[in-house]
């Protein structure tokens, strides 16, 4: 106890809860990210099967492709977790590979993304289309601008990495990283669930 | 560096991460529980509500194993799991206010 609190002293990053801060503010932040999306959520729910005019998600929603892109971005989340036990084991050739790998992975999910936004466009579904473009494109917009900035926080580390400024003491680093990335994943989860799969 | 380290082991309660084999395991269950969930939609004759149901579990499961997990929270300080699952439960209570004050439900029942 008393070596903990006289290690703590030399840590700035500790503070009185014994936690460190920098862990503690992104772990506030993913639950003031919970409120954010659950309004979208809830404003989509709320809004569906009111649209006056088409088209409506049964007639545009491709469930199979939609199927991959959320398994690629599950698959992410283990390989971030990956990535982490190599930093935290010094083993810095894995931990560089994961690291790029998750990025490529989160890519991946974007360019998804993406299609299936052009897609739906050229189906005549905008964001002024009907009541489930708007809540949908807003919805899922601002997750796939959340996963982009995972990738760009991702692909900071792997740099890091590469350069020979990232190891096993800088370990909490990419777990924050890797907070906000399963963050991402987790909310993907449940949109998936109450958009794409109950009918 | 090394004092901080040890301050942060010290902060953490660690080593309470899993080891790469539990987060193979999980990582098996996800994909899983994935494949059943969108397996569901394509049986023939499956009523709604349980259709509904067997998508909301398997998702509030793949939730849980990933917070748990992935991101550590289950070997993590309780504090961390406060400040997570209090805003969550607000959330929740957002997503089903709102629903309800848009009679939402009746539409989801109707389909």
């Amino acid at each position: 106890m008393a070596a903990e609190h006289a290690a703590a002293v030399h840590d700035p990053n500790i503070g009185c809860t014994g936690l460190d801060h920098r862990k503690m503010g992104m772990w506030a932040f993913l639950g003031s990210e919970c409120m954010f999306f659950g309004s979208l959520i809830g404003t989509y729910l709320a809004y569906k099967g009111k649209s006056i005019n088409g088209p409506g998600p049964h007639e545009i929603l491709n469930i199979p492709l939609t199927s991959v892109s959320a398994f690629v971005l599950l698959m992410s989340s283990l390989l971030m977790v990956l990535a982490l036990a190599a930093v935290q084991r010094n083993d810095m050739k894995w931990g560089k590979i994961w690291l790029f790998m998750t990025a490529v992975l989160g890519a991946g999910f974007v360019g998804f993304q993406i299609y299936e936004f052009t897609h739906f466009v050229h189906s005549g579904l905008t964001l002024q289309t009907n009541l489930f473009g708007s809540t949908f494109f807003v919805l899922t917009g601002f997750h796939g601008a959340h996963v982009t900035g995972g990738v760009i926080w991702l692909l900071a580390m792997w740099v890091l990495a590469v350069r020979g400024k990232l190891g096993p003491q800088d370990s909490l680093k990419v777990e924050i990283c890797g907070l906000y990335w399963h963050f991402v994943d987790i909310v993907w989860i449940v949109i998936f669930a109450l958009i794409y799969l109950i009918p | 560096m090394d004092s901080s380290h040890s301050a942060h082991a010290a902060a953490t309660h660690d080593g309470g991460h899993a080891s790469v084999q539990t987060y193979i395991r999980v990582a098996v269950v996800l994909a899983i529980l994935t494949a059943i969930e969108i397996g569901a939609l394509y049986v023939p004759g499956l009523p709604k509500h349980i259709l509904v149901t067997l998508i909301i579990i398997f998702g509030s499961l793949k939730f849980a194993l990933v917070v748990a997990f992935f991101m550590h929270l289950r070997y993590d300080n309780k504090l961390l799991t406060v400040l997570f699952v209090g805003p969550l439960i607000i959330a929740t209570a957002i997503i089903l206010v709102i629903m309800a004050l848009f009679s939402a439900f009746l539409l989801l029942a109707r389909g």
